[in-house]
């Protein structure tokens, strides 16, 4: 149970990396780039996968991150380092958490449920943090076939009511607006820091590197095709579309006579998303372990702060999203550049082997 | 540890105070030559007919020197072993082998006259089948363990006899195919069954705690069943088996979870008719655990979870109810639960009048009298028959369906899908003797796939399952 197989880490990127795009990114971009969507979240996409083969390049050495970084910098910068990382990951899930606290609350509910509804979200989430990494590879092998089942059932509901026309004239946004759109979503592409993480807890095996970007790019692909139809339903009124998936089955001609039977698809995509938010948590809490050491009772309580922290984020912030959301995706979108490209793209530059003593 | 001493009165003397209880009998006699023999034997365990034919009757009339070997050669018991040891020879008396002890005897004999009370070879009421075999095990573990050989001619079978239980000394037989089993699991199984410190093992069940790796887990991690088909199907994918003296079901181990959704039958008729049933049982097992939850969530939280018309129908049927959807639901489910253990228990001329009870005063009349909804009588009937498509799970589901009831009437939709999450993180972090109990699904076994939900031709498993680790991988050989 200590290390991901290389299958189920294929399994994160096809299926459940994906679901973290599909609550609302695709409002966001219909709101920066209009029809060109696509392109923004293709070139996010694309930069992430070309960083991902990068990472994955530099795990053939079996080593995880914190030991690379202790062969390059020494144990204390190592673990100052890595505190900052860790900081960084607690600090990526908020936006996700908070944005699936409202998904909750709008899709589950018919009125505004109490704080508790979505309280026990954080019961899980520090159960599943205090459980070592290697864990994840299985939950993704339980989880894969139900995203897959979810997803393909939304598409497949909506894809008949979707006017592809809708996406034309190409290009007509501009350059300009395409590459702020690319990095004013940026903070949704946090998979490559993630991976990151995972360095060391699978078995580096050959083809590993491109078939991982290969297998990101899927899971890109039905995003994309997703974006499409959601653009193409909704059209002008997209920017006001938030959590679509939650309700682009609904037009089907089917649901009058089934009842709204896209609901267990949006059941099975929840499932996988509640997995997805606690991710960057989880590895945050990782970290913790590494630069203070685990033993039986500290990773849980690494886990229980880390939740803790993001808890009375959550409550102290759920009015203010809109404002949580703006500064996220604007102004700190270099934030996310620096920690989610460019520190996993030069990490190939840190020793892969420890100094040697004199 | 007091030995034999060679002379009679004492050693009997002393055997008879580590045996002080009144059932305890002596038989003293004399040889043709009078050599005095005294046989210690506990009433009511011992068959005295067999005792008399087999020992008493030839040693009467036995003229040879009194030396265990020619003794040995006296007696016709095939069951003969000789013990120096006195409380040994005390603890084969109270298992209901008698003590042959004679002058100038340094060994005591110890002879298999002991009298078996059991019931016939029958189909066990838990597993009846259509198609394939209808033997079941009984409570006798030498009957078990001579079902479980006549099914593998074979040297590699091997049965280790090991005695747990400080004051009930029970036999439990431990058997696995030798080249098979990974040598660790059996290794493992012994240790485990060897470190149990207890007074007295009534049942296999009290077994299953001390062999599971999470003895407080909610999901059992102990394979049982009463069919020694199916136990020696088990055997033979390189699983340890238990059979206990004085129960009927046996044990398995290592254990997945998803032996309990293969039944027995499932390998006897076409393997299309078995993935359908298997499917279907799955499928019954999940709306028999959520579908009195979502009923509730759906009711409290989100009313469009309906479809319109089955809402129109719903809401006609609950607006007189007094009670909350949760209250609701949870008083029916216990009324179930009450129904369902009386009917176990009760005594078999009351159960009509049960019956009528049931289905009478506590269905119709409290619909009728606005207790409760029709709807809810329904999806609490369905789900109770549901769980039993899977019956060896019961235990389980039933807590879960509990469990996902209440999640349902505090925390709604979302409540159902964390426990989810919850139950499926539990599942995947238990893993019993090197096997993860979710597999083959989770760490994904592809090979193994095959005689899961979906069942593959026989001639499609031609190896052992690679998740429990068996070093003799190949099952069917040069299939065509």
């Amino acid at each position: 149970m200590s290390k991901i197989a290389p299958r189920q880490l294929y399994f994160f990127f096809a299926c459940i990396a994906p679901l973290g795009k599909l609550v609302l990114l695709p409002t966001q971009l219909a709101q920066y780039s209009a029809n060109d969507l696509l392109f923004p979240a293709a070139i996010n996409f694309l930069l992430q996968a070309g960083v991902i083969f990068l990472i994955m390049l530099l795990s053939r050495s079996n080593s995880t991150f914190f030991d690379l970084l202790v062969n390059t910098f020494g144990k204390i910068t190592a673990k100052i380092l890595i505190c900052i990382f860790s900081l960084f990951l607690i600090f990526v899930s908020f936006l996700p958490i908070l944005e699936q606290k409202l998904f909750i609350q709008s899709v589950f509910y018919d009125t505004l449920p109490s704080t508790v509804a979505f309280s026990t979200f954080f019961l899980f989430s520090a159960y599943i943090c205090a459980k070592p990494a290697g864990v994840l590879g299985r939950t993704w092998d339980i989880l894969a076939p139900l995203a897959i089942f979810g997803i393909v059932g939304i598409l497949v509901f909506s894809v008949a009511n979707a006017d592809f026309a809708a996406l034309a004239p190409v290009g007509v946004t501009g350059a300009k607006s395409i590459f702020q759109s690319t990095l004013y979503t940026v903070s949704w592409f946090y998979d490559s820091a993630m991976l990151l993480m995972l360095m060391g807890r699978f078995e580096y095996q050959k083809g590993m590197a491109w078939k991982s970007a290969l297998f990101y790019l899927l899971g890109a692909a039905v995003i994309l095709l997703y974006l499409a139809i959601f653009f193409g339903i909704y059209e002008g009124i997209a920017v006001r579309q938030i959590f679509s998936f939650a309700k682009i089955g609904k037009y089907n001609s089917g649901v009058p006579v089934l009842g709204r039977i896209d609901y267990l698809f949006i059941f099975s995509l929840t499932l996988g998303l509640s997995f997805y938010c606690t991710m960057p948590l989880h590895l945050g809490v990782t970290c913790l372990v590494q630069a203070f050491g685990g033993g039986k009772y500290r990773p849980a309580l690494f886990s229980v702060g880390a939740n803790l922290i993001i808890f009375i984020l959550t409550i102290l912030m759920t009015y203010h999203f809109a404002t949580v959301n703006k500064t996220v995706n604007e102004t700190l979108c270099y934030l996310f550049l620096v920690f989610c490209v460019l520190i996993p793209a030069f990490a190939l530059l840190l020793r892969r082997k420890p100094r040697e003593k004199v | 540890m007091t030995s034999i001493t060679g002379v009679l009165k004492q050693d009997a003397e002393k055997l008879k105070n580590l045996l002080p209880a009144e059932d305890i009998l002596t038989f003293d006699f004399q040889n043709g030559e009078g050599l005095s023999f005294q046989c210690i034997f506990a009433d009511a365990v011992t068959d005295k007919e067999l005792l008399a034919d087999e020992v008493l009757r030839p040693l009467q009339t036995y003229s040879g020197k009194p030396t265990t070997d020619e003794v040995k050669k006296a007696v016709i018991s095939p069951e003969v072993r000789t013990e120096k040891n006195l409380q040994k020879l005390a603890d084969e008396i109270l298992a209901g082998n008698p003590v042959l002890l004679w002058d100038g005897a340094d060994e005591g004999l110890i002879v298999g006259t002991k009298k078996v009370f059991v019931r016939s070879v029958t189909e066990p009421p838990t597993d009846v089948v259509i198609k394939g075999p209808r033997e079941g095990f009984i409570e006798d573990v030498k009957i078990n363990t001579s079902l479980v050989r006549r099914r593998f001619k074979t040297p590699d079978l091997k049965i280790e006899m090991i005695k747990i239980g400080r004051q009930s000394q029970t036999v439990v037989a431990m058997c696995y195919l030798e080249g098979t089993t990974v040598e660790q699991t059996i290794k493992d199984v012994r240790k485990k069954l060897k470190e149990i410190d207890i007074d007295y093992i009534p049942d296999s069940s009290y077994l299953t705690h001390f062999l599971s790796s999470r003895p407080y887990s909610l999901m059992k991690q102990v394979g049982a069943t009463e069919k020694p088909d199916i136990f020696c199907a088990k055997i033979a994918e390189g699983r340890v088996g238990l059979l206990v003296d004085g129960s009927p079901i046996a044990l398995t181990v290592p254990y997945l979870l998803v032996e309990d959704f293969q039944a027995s039958e499932d390998y006897y008729v076409p393997e299309y008719r078995a993935s359908f049933t298997r499917i279907l049982r799955l499928f019954a097992l999940i709306v028999a655990i959520y579908l009195p939850a979502f009923y509730i969530s759906a009711q409290l939280f989100k009313l469009q979870l309906f479809p319109v018309r089955l809402l129109l129908t719903i809401s006609g049927a609950i607006q007189d109810i007094p009670l909350s959807p949760s209250l609701e639901m949870l008083l029916v489910l216990l009324v179930l639960e009450v129904l369902n253990e009386a009917s176990i228990r009760m005594p078999k001329y009351v159960g009509m009048a049960l019956s009528v009870v049931g289905a009478l005063v506590l269905g119709e009349t409290a619909v009728s009298a606005g207790f409760v909804s029709t709807p809810a009588i329904i999806i609490i009937a369905f789900s109770g028959i549901g769980l039993y498509a899977v019956p060896n799970l019961i235990e389980q589901t039933s807590v879960l369906r509990l469990a996902m009831l209440f999640v349902a009437g505090s925390v709604g939709t979302y409540g159902i899908i964390l426990l989810t999450a919850f139950v499926i993180l539990y599942l995947v972090t238990t893993e019993n003797y090197g096997a993860p109990l979710v597999a083959p699904f989770a760490p994904l076994v592809k090979r193994d796939l095959r005689d899961t939900f979906v069942k593959y031709n026989i001639g499609s498993l031609k190896t052992r399952p690679r998740t429990l680790g068996s070093k003799n991988k190949r099952r069917l050989k040069r299939h065509e």
